[in-house]
């Protein structure tokens, strides 16, 4: 972990006196000790998800030859298959539909604002402040009353439209130069083409910054499923994981097994858009 | 620079006052009519889906009775009243201002920490480090609390490590006792969030006017002192952003309550949200009493929020 | 440019198509589903159940499928797992929202929060008490748990029937056998636990921290219980719960009680040897059976009575359960089945008996010979035969509709007073916290 000679880009560097090189030094090694927290209960959950429940309660950290068994008695009384279905099924319809709405909205209300349409955007901005346990009751009862208990709008309607996303929406909106808009118009373009064809493609890191969080937060949740999914054919990964400490007896292998398969979706999607991640919340057009 | 937040949300850029106050023309008043149509789809479904059921949980925290019988509480505040005598509530309200308190600085404060020594330009094997302090932020709530579960187990991985390492003699039990139980439940927090925020920490130090750090170089500044006078002030709508956020997720956590420590021991780790859930759906069921509680979470995450904006809003 | 919005565009549609053709599917599925709308052609044939251990409560059910499927071979049923932690929330939310339409046609309910739930929601509930169903064969105390004003709601499945477990051979190395801890006072057992932990450095038991299980069941064998016959919260002042919290204490703090955090890490302290023995209801017999490498080093006894109280017993429960026909049901078919196996067939049972450890209520199934055979893993002994003997035995408990809350309370202030709180006090906020439920 040195820091001692660098890319012939940047010559200053290699002549850094002893006090800042050792300050480099503790950096690294500073980094080293979270970049190692952060990873270790990882590689313990990737480890364990191929030991036997007496390896995982020994704490091992080597990895087993248990996986397929886990796998076995992971799949023999639990329904994966379904969960991982409904799982994605309920995260990519939130993404995409959240990722639909909320740009529309967030570009609606930077592009034809008007003093009525900011009050406006002050309201919703006030439901950023409402906790969900409080709207909880009310909407499931709303949802029964509509019968949808164990349908998929139960649980993607109330997340496809939030104030955070149309917030970035409007921010991305704001540094979209306005000129490509009126040369779209002097060109004929129609409004919703504008949106479409020019605001859509250049504001990519922005979407995927959105789907990132969106998806993400979609494919965790737990409290709002777990309300309205009552059949338990509906229900999803973590709402599957939870369930399996509620046992006699605890696999811990196939349990670790089944926490990793939940994690794996996300860890990846994480990865692919991690890039146009930062990006996006940086708001900076290329 | 267009970091958003609720602060730089109030003033509009320069560029656009002009055309709002002109008398319409009927492209504009069309134009208007688009926007409108733009917007509507998510203020319905933010009105139906927030709003509406908040104004539902109103009435129903006016009302009393178990089961489905319910009925107008006498007094109305009944339910508010019956609160004040509720030691547990105070007991998971105390739990919850406690993670807030602790938690929440300790994580931003590591996070800027993180996000400045990973946005040095010079720093070698930057994609491994932000790999690795991001990726807790990809782990589902559940299953992280699942694994700090096992890891914290009287035979697990901890306290393993630290009988091997001959830090203590005897397995501590983590989860079992209220002061060791509530760390685990903070240090959870930590893993996962972390890294979540220095992400929004990176996107807004690219912000940052590199030429106002040559300047404070000019004049002579150290690191330090540059991080505090020029770097953390240009990040300031960014850092109110994630305050706002994480004070939000915090009061509202439930997961980590109900999946990690299950509440325990004797209820001294549980959740505003966590109890809420108990009293409406675990307990004998009482929605109107669950739906005062939930007026009460809305009313603190409220007061919170306007106590940030307000110190953010501040300019120096 | 374009390529990435014809994507957004097709990501769209296609969800959109996943979306609606999951949900239209769904409906399907429920139209499908017996627990619907009975009255279609196959429907007739299903019944859907909710339970939640594949090992004991599914297991048992599977096999009663078998039994009714020999006259009827049409019937199937459609078992889904639900943990009783996740089950008692969507009963709720069930109930709250008046969507019976969801419900099973038959579920599983622990008979400590039956009062609970046909209390507060008849609705979900269908009256058995005339359907044919030979509840009389049952033992009185068991199907009072499922009987509200006089209506019978629940067929009692397993017996709570509560076994002083030991291994014989870690007792044997402190010079004990059975017989030295059968009909034995707590503080002897105490006594003889000490002499165990210093000979082999095992505790004798296990529990969760702050689960009150153990005192719940000691509380019971005195005749005591947390709720008086009107139903009002008796935790202050109940000598016999002060007795027993003392003796938890005592056994806590010589270290021959060992409280561990969960359920799996007590289960473990079972099966890898941790502790000497158990007590808990007659089911746990089931998990003890899971070590294999044990087979024969354990046998059952009664347990250990509370010499403080008059009219201590040797005999408790813990834990219990019944089956629940829903308002939803085909009544008719559910109630025939269950008549014919959980309340009607000794082959069932004797089925299940051995492979789940899964003692019956049902009085008949107790003449069955299979119930007075010797069971390998318990050294020989035959301990079914001697479970029904210690049911006879069990005092009643008065449940009520806060059973739950009473428990919680109770929960939290044991672990005050093991954290330096006055145990008057913590039992005072205990009543108070039950009684604000209450309010």
């Amino acid at each position: 972990m040195t820091d001692v000679t660098t890319t012939s880009a940047r010559p200053k560097a290699g002549e850094k006196p002893l006090g800042a090189r050792l300050r480099s030094a503790g950096k690294y090694v500073f980094l080293s000790i979270v970049a190692l927290l952060s990873i270790g209960p990882l590689y313990f959950m990737v480890v364990s998800a191929t030991n036997t429940t007496q390896d995982v309660l020994a704490s091992s950290m080597l990895p087993g030859s248990n996986l397929i068994a886990n796998w076995q008695s992971l799949t023999e009384f639990q329904d994966v298959g379904s969960a991982m279905y409904h799982s994605t099924l309920n995260a990519v319809a939130t993404t995409v539909l959240a990722l639909v709405v909320c740009s529309i909205a967030g570009y609606g209300f930077e592009v034809y604002h008007s003093p009525n349409k900011d009050r406006l955007m002050w309201v919703l901005m006030l439901a950023m402040m409402i906790p969900f346990a409080a709207t909880m009751i009310p909407l499931f009862q709303l949802f029964a009353d509509f019968g949808l208990i164990n349908s998929t709008w139960a649980v993607v309607l109330p997340a496809i439209s939030t104030p955070l996303l149309i917030l970035l929406f409007r921010q991305s909106a704001r540094s979209f130069p306005h000129e490509i808009i009126e040369a779209a118009r002097i060109d004929g373009l129609k409004e919703v083409s504008i949106f479409f064809r020019m605001f859509v493609p250049t504001m990519k890191p922005t979407y995927a910054a959105a789907a990132v969080i969106t998806f993400m937060t979609a494919w965790n949740n737990f409290l709002w499923p777990k309300v309205i999914l009552v059949n338990p054919d509906y229900q999803t990964m973590p709402m599957l994981i939870s369930n399996f400490t509620g046992g006699y007896v605890v696999d811990y292998g196939a349990l670790m097994l089944a926490v990793l398969i939940t994690s794996l979706p996300t860890i990846i999607i994480f990865f692919v858009l991690q890039r146009s991640f930062v990006a996006g919340f940086t708001g900076v057009v290329k | 620079m267009s970091t958003m937040t609720p602060a730089t949300m109030l003033k509009r850029p320069e560029r656009n006052k002009g055309g709002a106050k002109r008398q319409l023309s009927p492209a504009a008043k069309r134009r208007s009519l688009t926007g409108w149509a733009f917007l509507i789809p998510a203020a319905v479904l933010i009105g139906v889906m927030m709003f509406w059921p908040m104004f539902q949980a109103l009435i129903l925290s006016f009302q009393t009775g178990r089961g489905t019988n319910l009925d107008w509480a006498d007094p109305l505040l009944f339910n508010y009243d019956r609160m004040l005598d509720d030691d547990v509530f105070r007991l998971t309200m105390t739990n919850t201002l406690l993670y807030l308190v602790i938690q929440v600085p300790i994580m931003l404060i590591s996070a800027l920490v993180l996000a400045n020594i990973l946005n040095n330009p010079r720093l070698r094997w930057k994609s491994f480090w932000r790999t690795a302090i991001f990726v807790p932020a990809a782990i589902s709530l559940v299953s992280y609390s699942l694994v700090f579960r096992t890891i914290f187990a009287t035979d697990g991985l901890v306290n393993d490590f630290l009988l091997w390492v001959g830090f203590i003699d005897l397995p501590i039990n983590w989860l079992g006792e209220t002061g060791t139980a509530r760390l685990v439940i903070i240090l959870g927090l930590l893993w996962r969030w972390t890294g979540f925020n220095v992400i929004f920490y990176l996107a807004a130090l690219q912000n940052i006017d590199p030429t106002t750090l040559e300047a404070a170089k000019m004049d002579g500044a150290g690191p330090i002192r540059t991080f505090f006078s020029v770097t953390i002030p240009q990040m300031k709508p960014m850092i109110l952003l994630t305050v706002i956020m994480s004070t939000n997720g915090t009061i509202q956590m439930f997961d980590e309550s109900y999946n990690l420590t299950r509440g325990g021991p004797a209820n001294t780790t549980m959740t505003m949200s966590h109890y809420l859930y108990e009293v409406s759906f675990q307990n004998n069921p009482n929605f109107g009493y669950g739906a005062a509680l939930s007026y009460v979470i809305l009313i603190i995450v409220a007061v919170l929020a306007a106590i940030q904006m307000k110190v953010g809003d501040k300019r120096d | 440019m374009t390529k990435f919005r014809t994507g957004m565009t097709m990501a769209a549609a296609a969800t959109l198509a996943i979306t609606l053709s999951a949900c239209s599917s769904s409906d399907g599925g429920d139209s499908a589903d017996p627990s619907g709308d009975t009255g279609g052609g196959e429907g007739g044939n299903t019944l859907t159940v909710w339970a939640w251990d594949p090992a004991f409560n599914i297991y048992a059910m599977e096999e009663a499928e078998k039994v009714y499927q020999q006259e009827h071979p049409d019937f199937t049923l459609d078992i889904q797992e639900v943990t009783w932690e996740d089950l008692q929330p969507r009963l709720t939310t069930l109930a709250q929202s008046q969507e019976f339409g969801e419900l099973p046609d038959i579920f599983l309910m622990q008979n400590n929060a039956f009062q609970k739930n046909a209390i507060n929601y008849p609705d979900l509930f269908t009256d058995i008490t005339d359907l044919g169903i030979g509840l009389e064969e049952f033992p009185e105390g068991v199907v009072a748990y499922s009987t509200v004003d006089g209506a019978n709601y629940g067929v009692p499945f397993d017996s709570g029937t509560a076994i002083n477990a030991l291994r014989t051979d870690i007792i044997g190395e402190a010079g004990y056998t059975v017989d030295d801890f059968t009909d034995v006072t707590w503080s002897e057992f105490i006594a003889m636990g000490e002499e165990v932990l210093a000979a082999t450095g095992t505790p004798m038991l296990s529990g969760i921290a702050g689960e009150p299980d153990t005192i719940l069941m000691m509380l019971q064998s005195a005749g005591q219980s947390m709720f008086d016959a009107e139903g009002n919260p008796t935790i202050t002042d109940n000598a016999a719960l002060d007795a027993s919290i003392e003796v938890y204490n005592e056994m806590v703090d010589k270290g021959i009680y060992l409280e561990v955090n969960s359920w799996d890490e007590y289960i473990g302290t079972i099966v890898n040897g941790g502790v000497a023995g158990t007590i808990n209801g007659v089911w746990i017999s089931g998990s003890i059976q899971t070590a294999e490498d044990q087979a024969g080093n354990w046998a059952v006894t009664n347990l250990p009575a509370i010499e403080a109280v008059d009219g201590a017993t040797h005999f408790s429960a813990n834990g219990g359960s019944s089956w629940a026909i829903s308002s939803n049901a085909d009544v008719e078919l559910a109630a025939d089945f269950l008549a014919t196996t959980f309340a009607g067939s000794t082959e069932f049972y004797d089925t299940i008996l051995p492979s789940a450890g899964a003692v019956a209520n049902w009085i008949p199934a107790g003449d069955s010979d299979v119930y007075n055979q010797p069971v390998d893993f318990f050294g020989g002994q035959p301990i079914y035969a001697d479970v029904i003997s210690f049911g006879a035995g069990v005092p009643a408990n008065n449940t009520g509709a806060y059973y739950y809350e009473a428990r919680d309370a109770v929960g939290v202030a044991i672990t005050q007073i093991k954290g330096g709180t006055d145990p008057a006090a913590a039992l005072d906020e205990a009543q108070a916290t039950v009684e604000f439920a209450m309010s």
